[in-house]
Formats: structure tokens, C-alpha cells, sequence
């Protein structure tokens, strides 16, 4: 990526730079060269091909969002990397990882190989996909982990099938850590959640609908935790809501730094009451909790327990919302509205500063993924995103640009919005329009 | 005949309308509703089968996407009674079935210019979302878990008639059966706090739905403790295959340990009554004995007012004096 580009050189004046890895967070000018950060300081005079005024704005390193869901290759109704990809610029995100989970799934390296090419021709965002822990995520034989590593795959997941079988984990987690692969794990035991489709608690009883108790989620953390400690695989904890989650995550915290954790934004953000009116854009594992669990969410995360804010962006069509809740499709769009549910809910809501938000986006999800991203270090690739904290917008999904609908967020008032967005040095959004 | 009855009924309701267009969930009434629904029921009761005209030229669906007998019977009869035309429509809600969605489904049935659909779904929520995208009256004629709610109003109206009051402050329901999947509970609950009810519940925990003492009740592990002094008992059943999916380990068990007998009807006030909403699985949720020709029991009573209370709401909903109008949206 360091080679010579000969390309157009950008200077961004008169920013608030926000560069939480440096911990620098002052006004000043970024100075992009050739694909590059060459210069960060007050008062660049250097000449450069376009100039953009960032006075009154945020510059922030791009976001790394480590859980979304593109679909491709195999539902492009639902989502295409193209699609995808523009509501990531939408949202500042210039990094993200796609989970394995298309069709067919990323068990194997040509989906992955796809999956970069397809990246690549679109040219929109960094997309880092990642491969299956067990073939067809069925939870039984593994999956040619090292050829998956080979072939790009950051780490490897089940997604939405957390592997079950202890034994089976065991080994996935033994064999991974043999070639340096990080394991990503939906915590989730089926045999808890049954039918379950919502949080149980008092809303799913005033609404007659099954629910999925928290210990489904806490049993498999604790199952995932012990069996990293002991084969000292590093493991990332995807999506985690719960009281008892935030509690053996900060404990595991406390004797390895093999073990990560994120959170999603709408789990400090929105309660299982979103699913009142059976409300299915609502409807999405792990489910949205009960206040209790979300207070304990947003303490764990000013505590710094959480090591990445994510969005698990999940598209779906009309129809497989347009269900009874019991058969509706999971998950909620996320890409163009992470940063302002992060803004608005924590660093509006006084929880964290702006430069610890933007952390959990920037540089500590690179980490995780161990991607020299999420910086604005003089030499770092220029994945730049700049935004105007003041703005005030109502969400409204007709306006997205994923092809999917179904945002739990809808009607929602947020505060932060990305404004112009530089991927490699390119300026792929200016003033809201992506460039194309 | 019916001239009377209808004239007798036009003269109770005396020109007055309810506040809702739909009824999904008891959270929805008023107390003005429900005395006002109450009231009418009253004298549909008095004019027992007269086949009135208060309907005529209104057409109803009983749309059963879950199976039933008892209540599509009394729903579709209740129509007939008022003059109205009905038909029946069944299916499934489910996704597995992969066809049409429910919502194209009610829909298309509304296009017939119906006046009332009545909808029963093995899922919950299913009246209230299609209540939001049709012009003709929904009602809830049980969804899932979650609520039943004319069964609701004809156990209250029961209650109510029974000790000759317009409310419940002061008097004790006793609940007890498999609460967790009952819609009956749901909506009687809901009923019972509207009427000031001190309610009780007993049943094993596994058949309690999380923070159901939210709802503003106590709970009881032991029977003979929560049917101490309650002015009613009310059973709810326990279906065999709960048994098979490891809430209680035997029907046996549960029996012995939650079933209704005479000696522990007996614990109850001396006047209590004993309700179930049918259907009953004798000696298993009821002692056989107790119930039909038990003095105590108003298990038949129930069954007659559901008629009433049904009239009573589909008079109102299919003629409206203040000439309001539905607002809906088709998706």
C-alpha cells in the first residue's frame, strides 16, 4: 500500500482532528499525500489538488466496524457489496468486516477470494471478510482455517450459529491457535433459547411473545472464555448485551489479553421496549434488553471493558419483516447511523468523551483485526472521515442507501452526522454526495 | 319479538359509542368502555337467541388461522343473531408455509367490504398489526400467549354479576394453572387490575412467564395458601403437552399438587366461585365433580355471557352513532 501513487494530494483545513490512538485532539490541518497522511499540524501551507474547509467539524480516522453483513454472494435482494459499501461511506465507516454468512457461506477460500475481488472492483471501503469456524457453520467439522487465513480472512466466526458442542469449540480454538487465527464468537446457547424470539422479561410477557433469557448469552461467554483461557486462542467476543456478559468479560479481561469484546451500538442504546406494537425492525439477536442489562452495558463500556462499538448492520427484504413476530427475519440495518447512535447516546448522554467513542471505532477495532488502520499516524493510509457533530436528523429509512429497510432506529432523533469521507486517499463523499 | 328486544337495547345504549375501532388487547379499553359494553351485554343476555336486525347488511369474516371450535361458534353465531352475514376463512400465519403474508391475506378480506374480521392466530400480535392496515374492525379472538380478550370481558362481566357489584376493590381472584402460555391470563390480568381485583397466582414456576408480578399480583407455590379466603378460583388448563416438554413432570403431579378439589374449593370463601374457560380437562385441572352441577361453579355461565359480550362489541363496532371513522393504512 506504501508504494508511489501519483495521487491527487488532499489538505483538509481548519478540522478538530480527533486521533484517539495518538491521543491527539486539537484544531489543526491533514495533509494527504499520495494515499497517505503526510502531515498533521496547525497551519499546513503545503499546495494540494482540492482543499476541503472543515472548519466546525470533526476529523476523525475512519470507522472500523467489525461485524456487518453484506450478502453477497448469494442474496443481492437483500444487500450487494456495492450497496453495502455506500451505506458504510453514508456512516464515516471505511473499514468493515463482513461476516461469513452468505450463500453460499465463506467456508472456504473462493468466497473469500470473491469477496476481496468484489471489494476491490467496487472501490468503495476496505472490506476485510472473514471465514467460517466449522464448514457450513453447522457446527460439526472445521473449516480449512489456515487456507481461509491465506486467503484474506481476518479471523473466523459461525456468526449466528455460535458452535455449540464444547469439544468442538475446543478444538476449533485449539487448531486456530496453532496458526494465529482470531475466533469471533456469537454467544448463544440454543438449548436456552429455544423458541425464544425477543429478550424475556416483562415486555415479552405484556406481549405474549417467547423469550430468549439472558443466560443463553451469559453460558456461552462463559463457555467461550474458559475454553480460550485454555487454549490461548485469541477470541473476540461479538455482540454482547448482557449484565452477566459485561461481568465475565471484565473478569477475563483482568488475567489475558487474548480476550476482545464489542459491543453493538443499539445495545447501550434502545430496550427490549422497541418491540412494543411488535415492532419486527426490533427483532434481532442477541435481542434488545431490558434497561437493567443496558445501564450495565453503558457502565462496562465507560470502564473500558469494551474494546469496539460495531453495528452487526444486518439487511433483510420487506417480506421477512412483514411476519408475525415470531417468524420475522433478525437484525437491523446500521451502517449510516453508528456513529450518530454513538454520538447522541454516549457522548451526548455525557458517558464518554468524544475521543473515547471514537476509540471503540477507530483504532481499537483495528487492533482486534491487527490492521494498521484507524489512525492518523503520518504514514497511515488515509481512511478519513469528517463529521458535523451539531446536525440534528430524524432517521428515516426510505432514505438509506442499504437496500435494506429494516432499521430499529427509524424515526429515531440523532445527533452527528458524517459530512465528506476519504478512502486511500480518495474522497469518496463530499458534503453527503458520494462520489461515483 | 325482536322489535322490543331492539328497542329495549337502542334505549340501554342510548346513543352511546366506544372509544376504540379495534379490539386487540384489553390496555385498550376505558372504564367507560367497559361499563358501557357491560351494560349492553346485559341486555343482549335478556334477549337471549331474538334474531335482531341491529347488524343487518354487515358482513363478518372469522378468520381462524389457528383452529377452533368453541369460540369461532360463539363469535359467528353472535353475528348471525344481529342480522349480519358471516363466512369463515382459515390458513396459517406461518412463514414456513411460504406463501401469501398475513397482512395480503386480511387485506384482500377487507376488499370485500367486510364490517368485522375476527382473527384468532397461534402467534401473538397478529390482530393488532392487521387491525393498523384494514378499514373493518379487528377482533382478537386469542393471538399466541398473548391476550384473548372478549373472554376476558365475559369472565368479568361473570364476576361482576355474580356479587352484584361494578367493581372487584376488596375481592380476591385466585388464578392457577399454566399462566405462562395462557392468552386467558393475559387478558384476564389485565381486566382484573381495571376492576381493582387483589389477584393471586399459583402454579409451578415453570408455568410463571418472567415478572409477571409486574402485572401487580402475588404469587403462591402452595395452592391451599393462595385459595385462603378468594372470592373466586379461577382454573386455567394445563395441557398434556407441556407435560411432554419438561414444564411439570407428570399431569399425575400437577394434579395432585394445583388441581381444583371440593376440599380445597372448600378453603375459598363460603360464597366463592369456581371458572374455568374451557376447555376442561376433568381431574386433571378440575375435579370432574365440580365442573358443571357444582352450585359453585359458573363454568356454563361464562360460555352465555361470551355470547352477549360478543353482541354487545359487534354492535358497537359495525354501527357507530358519532359517524367516526377508522384510520388505516394498506402496506
Amino acid at each position: 500500500m506504501k508504494e508511489y501513487r501519483n495521487m491527487a494530494s488532499i489538505l483538509i483545513k481548519n478540522g478538530h482532528v480527533v486521533d484517539p490512538k495518538n491521543n491527539f485532539s486539537e484544531m489543526a490541518d491533514v495533509l494527504i499525500q499520495d494515499g497517505v497522511i503526510a502531515k498533521v499540524g496547525y497551519g499546513i501551507t503545503d499546495v494540494a489538488d482540492t482543499i476541503i474547509d472543515a472548519k466546525g467539524l470533526v476529523v476523525s480516522p475512519g470507522l472500523v466496524d467489525l461485524q456487518v453483513h453484506f450478502r453477497e454472494p448469494g442474496r443481492e435482494d437483500r444487500e450487494t457489496i456495492m450497496t453495502g459499501s455506500r451505506a458504510a461511506i453514508k456512516g464515516g465507516v471505511t473499514s468493515a468486516v463482513a461476516m461469513p454468512n452468505s450463500t453460499p457461506e465463506a467456508d472456504n477460500q473462493a468466497v473469500i477470494e470473491f469477496v476481496i475481488k468484489r471489494a476491490r472492483e467496487v472501490g468503495l471501503i476496505n472490506i476485510y471478510p472473514t471465514g467460517t469456524i466449522t464448514k457450513g457453520q453447522k457446527g460439526g467439522l472445521l473449516a480449512e482455517m489456515r487456507e481461509l487465513k491465506n486467503s484474506g480472512a481476518v479471523a473466523v466466526t459461525d456468526d449466528g450459529s455460535d458452535v455449540q458442542d464444547p469439544e468442538t469449540l475446543r478444538k476449533a480454538m485449539e487448531y486456530a491457535k496453532t496458526h494465529d487465527i482470531l475466533i469471533m464468537s456469537h454467544c448463544e446457547t440454543d438449548t436456552l433459547t429455544g423458541g425464544g424470539v425477543m429478550h424475556e422479561g416483562w415486555v415479552s410477557t405484556q406481549l405474549g411473545l417467547p423469550g430468549t433469557p439472558a443466560v443463553s448469552e451469559d453460558l456461552a461467554v462463559i463457555k467461550n472464555i474458559t475454553l480460550a483461557e485454555l487454549t490461548g486462542v485469541r477470541l473476540h467476543l461479538l455482540h454482547n448485551s448482557t449484565i452477566g456478559a459485561m461481568d465475565y468479560i471484565r473478569r477475563a479481561k483482568e488475567k489475558s489479553n487474548n480476550i476482545t469484546a464489542e459491543v453493538s451500538v443499539q445495545h447501550f442504546s434502545l430496550t427490549d421496549e422497541e418491540c412494543l406494537g411488535y415492532n419486527t425492525d426490533a427483532k434481532m439477536y442477541p435481542p434488545l434488553r431490558s434497561s437493567d442489562h443496558v445501564e450495565e452495558v453503558v457502565k462496562a463500556i465507560k470502564e473500558g471493558v469494551i474494546d469496539a462499538l460495531t453495528t452487526d448492520h444486518a439487511p433483510h427484504i420487506e417480506p421477512d419483516k412483514l411476519l408475525p413476530f415470531a417468524d420475522a427475519a433478525m437484525g437491523s440495518v446500521g451502517l449510516e447511523t453508528s456513529f450518530a447512535v454513538m454520538n447522541t447516546y454516549l457522548v451526548e448522554a455525557g458517558h464518554l468523551t468524544l475521543e473515547e467513542g471514537l476509540s471503540l471505532m477507530t483504532n481499537k477495532p483495528a487492533n482486534i483485526i491487527n490492521i494498521n488502520k484507524g489512525h492518523l499516524g503520518v504514514g497511515a493510509d488515509a481512511d478519513i472521515a469528517i463529521f458535523d457533530l451539531k446536525r440534528d436528523w430524524v432517521v428515516d429509512p426510505k432514505v438509506l442507501e442499504s437496500k435494506g429497510k429494516n432499521c430499529v432506529f427509524k424515526g429515531k432523533k440523532l445527533k452527528g452526522k458524517a459530512i465528506h469521507v476519504i478512502v486511500g486517499g480518495e474522497v469518496k463523499m463530499q458534503n453527503e454526495e458520494i462520489l461515483r | 319479538m325482536s322489535d322490543k328486544n331492539e328497542a329495549n337495547l337502542i334505549d340501554i345504549r342510548a346513543g352511546q359509542d366506544v372509544s376504540f375501532f379495534d379490539l386487540y388487547s384489553i390496555d385498550q379499553l376505558t372504564k367507560e368502555d367497559i361499563d358501557l359494553v357491560f351494560k349492553v351485554a346485559r341486555g343482549f343476555r335478556e334477549a337471549k337467541t331474538a334474531k335482531l336486525t341491529l347488524g343487518k347488511g354487515c358482513t363478518q369474516i372469522n378468520c381462524f388461522f389457528e383452529p377452533s371450535t368453541r369460540t369461532q361458534a360463539s363469535f359467528d353465531l353472535s353475528a348471525k343473531h344481529l342480522g349480519m352475514d358471516t363466512t369463515n376463512v382459515s390458513g396459517s400465519t406461518s412463514s414456513a408455509k411460504k406463501g401469501e403474508s398475513f397482512i395480503d391475506t386480511v387485506e384482500t378480506l377487507d376488499s370485500y367490504n367486510v364490517k368485522t374480521i375476527i382473527i384468532r392466530s397461534s402467534e401473538a400480535g397478529i390482530p393488532e398489526i392487521a387491525s393498523r392496515h384494514v378499514a373493518a374492525s379487528v377482533i382478537n379472538a386469542g393471538d399466541g400467549w398473548h391476550e384473548h380478550p372478549t373472554q376476558g370481558l365475559l369472565d368479568s362481566l361473570t364476576m361482576l354479576d355474580y356479587f352484584g357489584t361494578n367493581d372487584m376493590s376488596g375481592r380476591t381472584v385466585t388464578i392457577v394453572g399454566d399462566i405462562r402460555h395462557s392468552r386467558v391470563f393475559g387478558s384476564l390480568v389485565r381486566m382484573l387490575k381495571k376492576l381493582n381485583a387483589t389477584i393471586r397466582v399459583a402454579a409451578p414456576n415453570t408455568l410463571l412467564p418472567e415478572k409477571v408480578e409486574n402485572f401487580g399480583l402475588e404469587t403462591f407455590s402452595e395452592i391451599e395458601e393462595a385459595l385462603q379466603g378468594a372470592d373466586v378460583v379461577y382454573a386455567l388448563r394445563v395441557q398434556e403437552e407441556r407435560g411432554s416438554k419438561g414444564f411439570i413432570p407428570t399431569l399425575r403431579e400437577y394434579s395432585k399438587t394445583f388441581g381444583i378439589t371440593e376440599s380445597r374449593l372448600d378453603l375459598a370463601k363460603k360464597e366463592a366461585i369456581l371458572m374455568h374457560p374451557g376447555p376442561v380437562i376433568r381431574d386433571i385441572d378440575v375435579h370432574s365433580a365440580l365442573v358443571s352441577r357444582h352450585q359453585k361453579s359458573q363454568i356454563l355461565r361464562q360460555v352465555e355471557n361470551g355470547m352477549a359480550i360478543r353482541k354487545a362489541l359487534l354492535w358497537f363496532l359495525v354501527h357507530r352513532y358519532d359517524g367516526a371513522v377508522k384510520k388505516y393504512e394498506r402496506i
